[in-house]
């Protein structure tokens, strides 16, 4: 596939990079000619230098002949006028990023693909909304919900008291034969690992476990967790992330929310009526004892500064708060903060370039997730009936040794899948995936 | 410095290396050669070789190539693959002294043309292949064609691509590497089937037609006879071998383009303008001065000319003409020419045409900065600014490059060369040219020079090659430290 992407910034040049591994034509389009270059030395792309708005340099990058028209520059203003630009001289799909929420809203009275806009997306509101999912599922450091948690991927940490430690997963799995779940993937020592029955859990593992709603407190127990109720929230940072967190808990919970910018805090308080806005720096040891962090339940930091968040976050964690949810925008940072025992982290770079990879993979892919902070992808297929994968039972098929097959939801419903599972068409299929695998799955579900 | 992967894709060009060797085989077995056993062993062994690189360090395919891994792999690659290509001149005993087959098979490799043999007619057909097919595998190069092959490479590919094709301008003409280099290859496979047909119409043998396109095309220089091309005495064949000199010196980006029905292409290039005005420059004041103080008729002055500008100016060395002769002062002209060399994105050598370009815009625009301090005045090229950082590199190669001339030219003079042969067969080797002047001029060669000179002069053929940088960064202490 010819795909064709404005602006390198870490969005975009996460992008090419995952999508040229794949052996997808990138072409790359960067007015500032030093982010082309670092981009283009680091990938097998084409680096195009000029502004994407304009008509000369969207010939120059083939636009006639891409599939698909990726704009992720910093500018909203900039990515719909590439996109609707890319889209009259012959790009197939469009997709821009924006800053807005109202652009996303249904009643917004704006018909977008008209336009020439297939897709917009809205990093921030996907960030936000996997921050909410991990405030309600607290034990979880990750959590991924599929067909509105018909299924879901959880990441639980083994604590040293967990029932299932030094024990093989196919004994723990023949003691709890009543239990839907299965584990897709174990990160250890900064590796993941797809395993089989015959490997063991370990303390400190990071389990991946796939689950229906019924299973998920068992998942829990067997972890050695069990899933507390918040009550205490505070977020530092007032940015687009920040006020769609407090906007999404402020009903339910107390939730503190930390501004440093004077007048940006006086439109927070403004605009968030249930929320306590306070306006100071988060690194502030005094201010956060003095609104009581020791009480929190949640920490959650967004500021637009990585470091802030993590450091803000190391001493939520030293004062006691059970949880942490960081927003680590740099991607070589995520390793490190593995190490360093933070709980939960978020990337809304990676988010984005998940949310667009599903636009690329053929086989009619539904959608892609990252973990953060681990090697490997999740996605969700639709199984075509005839397909190569609904010919044999899960354990006859040959399944590539780097992916596993989690589960299915058919007829509304999300089932686990065991070895003896087939599957039908039309079935919603969950595959967890390491790197490089994905065009051999692929073959599968075509 | 992750040398497992470095051993590991050594080991494919090995592989590669021996194929080709073998495949110089079948003129051997058409022409009743003596060469045959030569080959075999020489082009098993080689290919054996590599190939237990190639399995011993397996683990390391897909492993990361970063800019460090990839300007070692092309300059080893091409030290390797010149000692490996020696084999059969040794083994068969036409070229018995070791130094004398590595300097003719790098010669060969890196198109330089510049050879040792006093009776090249003497050689069985297959080795004639050989030593012309190590130009054609040195014009567009050999890492290219690994890259074009070996699908794994990814970004990998693109280091050692940027190593071996260096220069200023490094046009992609496709998103990925791989596609790039499978077109590049395309391109001039294309060609070289042309000529080799129109050669044949010209009455050449397969063999010869063969090995003048390899030598035309990858701008090399070797013949197949000891006159050089003089030796058929056909207004046909030097002028067919004239266009595919031009071919072969001009940009293949441009040649792509042209092929998808953009001739326009060649013209709107202002490097491809200055070349093409350059050489007419340079041909008819050539021509008009052998018209009139020479006895030859108007047609010959002219084909005397182009087939020797152009000869030298792309870096091929074919010759109709000892230029020498023609009167004192070519000996300075042609000096001149040796340094200059065609476009960037050929298969020529020498510093480039673009080179000269730019630093002229560069120096011309001085003069006007000198009258208004305060005005923007950027190199323009294409009609787009040229960053002034690309400007400096330019700068700093051409410096480097005629300080290396001139050392070279030193140690060659020390070695017992006089000046004016000691500073052509620099020029020469370094440009890849072949033939250079006096001692190495286009009637002689480079049998007189002695053994520390000849290797001397290897080094230079690949120094010009790789474009300086790939090969003299493995010298300098920042290039080792972890």
């Amino acid at each position: 596939m010819l795909i064709v992407i404005a602006g390198m910034g870490s969005v975009g040049f996460h992008l090419a990079k995952q999508l040229s591994k794949e052996s997808h034509d990138i072409v790359a389009i960067d007015a500032d000619s030093e982010k082309l270059t670092y981009a283009g030395s680091l990938t097998d792309i084409l680096a195009i230098h000029g502004s994407s708005t304009s008509i000369q340099t969207l010939k120059d990058a083939k636009i006639e002949k891409a599939d698909l028209l990726v704009a992720v520059t910093s500018s909203e203003e900039v990515n719909i006028t590439t996109a609707i630009l890319g889209k009259k001289l012959g790009a197939k799909k469009c997709i821009a990023r924006v800053g807005n929420a109202e652009y996303l809203s249904s009643n917004s009275g704006i018909n977008f693909s008209q336009l020439g806009i297939d897709y917009l997306i809205y990093p921030e509101e996907m960030a936000a909304q996997e921050i909410v999912s991990l405030i309600f599922r607290t034990a979880a450091t990750d959590v991924l919900e599929f067909e509105k948690g018909k299924l879901s991927i959880l990441g639980l940490k083994l604590d040293k008291n967990a029932p299932v430690i030094q024990r093989k997963i196919s004994e723990v799995a023949h003691e709890y034969t009543s239990v839907d779940f299965r584990i897709v993937a174990i990160h250890r020592n900064l590796k993941t690992i797809i395993p089989t029955g015959n490997d063991k859990f370990l303390f400190n593992d990071q389990v991946f476990v796939i689950t229906n709603p019924e299973g998920i407190e068992m998942s829990l127990k067997l972890a050695g967790k069990e899933n507390l109720k918040f009550e205490n929230i505070m977020i530092l940072g007032g940015g687009r992330i920040g006020k769609r967190v407090a906007e999404l808990l402020e009903g339910t919970m107390n939730v503190k929310l930390i501004e440093s910018d004077e007048q940006k805090s006086i439109d927070l308080a403004d605009e968030l009526k249930n929320t306590l806005v306070l306006r100071g720096d988060g690194r502030d040891i005094d201010l956060l004892a003095q609104e009581g962090i020791i009480d929190m339940d949640a920490f959650i930091a967004v500021t637009e500064d990585a470091e802030t968040n993590i450091i803000s976050s190391l001493m939520a964690k030293h004062l006691g708060v059970t949880k942490t949810i960081t927003l680590v925008d740099r991607v070589d940072y995520i390793p490190l903060t593995q190490t360093i025992g933070l709980d939960s982290l978020i990337n809304k770079k990676l988010i984005a370039a998940n949310n667009i990879s599903r636009f690329i993979h053929k086989g009619e892919v539904i959608a892609v997730a990252t973990l953060e902070g681990i090697d490997a992808d999740v996605y969700e297929y639709t199984a075509h009936p005839g397909s190569p994968i609904t010919k044999q039972k899960i354990k006859d098929i040959h399944f590539p040794k780097e992916a596993i097959i989690g589960g299915m939801i058919r007829n509304n419903e999300g089932h686990i899948a065991i070895g003896d599972t087939q599957i039908h068409g039309g079935d919603k299929v969950v595959v967890f995936a390491l790197p490089g695998v994905i065009k051999k799955i692929e073959k599968y579900f075509h | 410095m992750n040398f497992k992967a470095i051993l590991y894709i050594i080991g494919f060009l090995l592989m590669l290396t021996g194929l080709f060797m073998l495949s110089s085989i079948i003129f051997s077995i058409l022409y009743n050669g003596n060469d045959i056993p030569a080959f075999l062993i020489s082009g098993i062994g080689t290919s054996t070789i590599g190939f237990l690189l190639w399995i011993i360090f397996r683990k390391a395919k897909g492993s990361e190539i970063r800019k460090k891994e990839g300007y070692l792999i092309v300059t080893l690659g091409w030290l390797v693959m010149s000692f490996f290509g020696s084999l059969p001149f040794i083994i068969h005993g036409a070229i018995p002294n070791f130094t004398d087959a590595f300097f003719e098979t790098i010669s060969g490799f890196t198109t330089t043309g510049a050879s040792i043999l006093n009776n090249v007619e003497a050689l069985p057909s297959g080795l004639l292949f050989w030593r012309s097919m190590t130009h054609w595998i040195g014009g567009m190069g050999i890492i290219v064609l690994s890259i074009a092959i070996l699908p794994f490479l990814g970004v990998g590919g693109m280091q050692l691509y940027q190593a071996e094709v260096a220069g200023p301008s490094k046009d992609k003409l496709h998103p990925r590497v791989q596609e790039t280099a499978k077109r590049l290859w395309a391109i001039y496979v294309f060609f070289t089937g042309i000529e080799t047909i129109l050669l044949l119409f010209g009455g050449m043998n397969l063999l010869d037609a063969i090995c003048h396109s390899f030598g035309s095309l990858a701008t090399g220089g070797f013949s197949t006879k000891n006159q050089s091309v003089a030796f058929y005495n056909s207004a046909y064949i030097d002028y067919v071998i004239i266009i595919f000199m031009f071919i072969g010196g001009t940009s293949f980006s441009l040649h792509y383009f042209a092929l998808h029905g953009k001739i326009s292409a060649y013209f709107k290039d202002s490097e491809f303008r200055f070349y093409f005005g350059f050489i007419s420059l340079t041909v008819l004041f050539t021509t008009l001065f052998l018209f009139f103080n020479n006895s030859l008729s108007f047609e010959k002055s002219f084909r005397n000319a182009t087939f020797n500008i152009l000869s030298v100016l792309t870096s091929t060395g074919f010759a109709i003409a000892d230029y020498e002769a023609w009167a004192p002062f070519f000996s300075t002209f042609f000096l001149i020419l040796l340094l200059f060399g065609a476009c960037a994105g050929s298969t020529s050598g020498g510093v480039k045409m673009i080179r000269y370009q730019l630093l002229m815009k560069h120096g011309i625009l001085e003069l006007k900065r000198l009258v208004h301090p305060h005005a923007v005045l950027p190199v323009r090229h294409n009609g787009k600014a040229v960053p002034n950082d690309i400007i400096s590199r330019v700068a700093a190669f051409v410096f480097l490059y005629l300080v290396i001339f001139g050392i070279g030219s030193f140690i060659l003079s020390f070695l017992g060369l006089d000046i004016k042969s000691a500073m052509g067969s620099v020029a020469a080797c370094m440009a890849n040219i072949g033939p250079g002047l006096g001692l190495t001029g286009p009637v002689s060669n480079y049998s007189g020079v002695p053994d520390l000179g000849k290797w001397f002069l290897s080094f230079l053929m690949l120094l010009g090659r790789l474009e300086l940088y790939t090969v003299l960064i493995i010298f300098s202490r920042a290039f080792w430290k972890e």
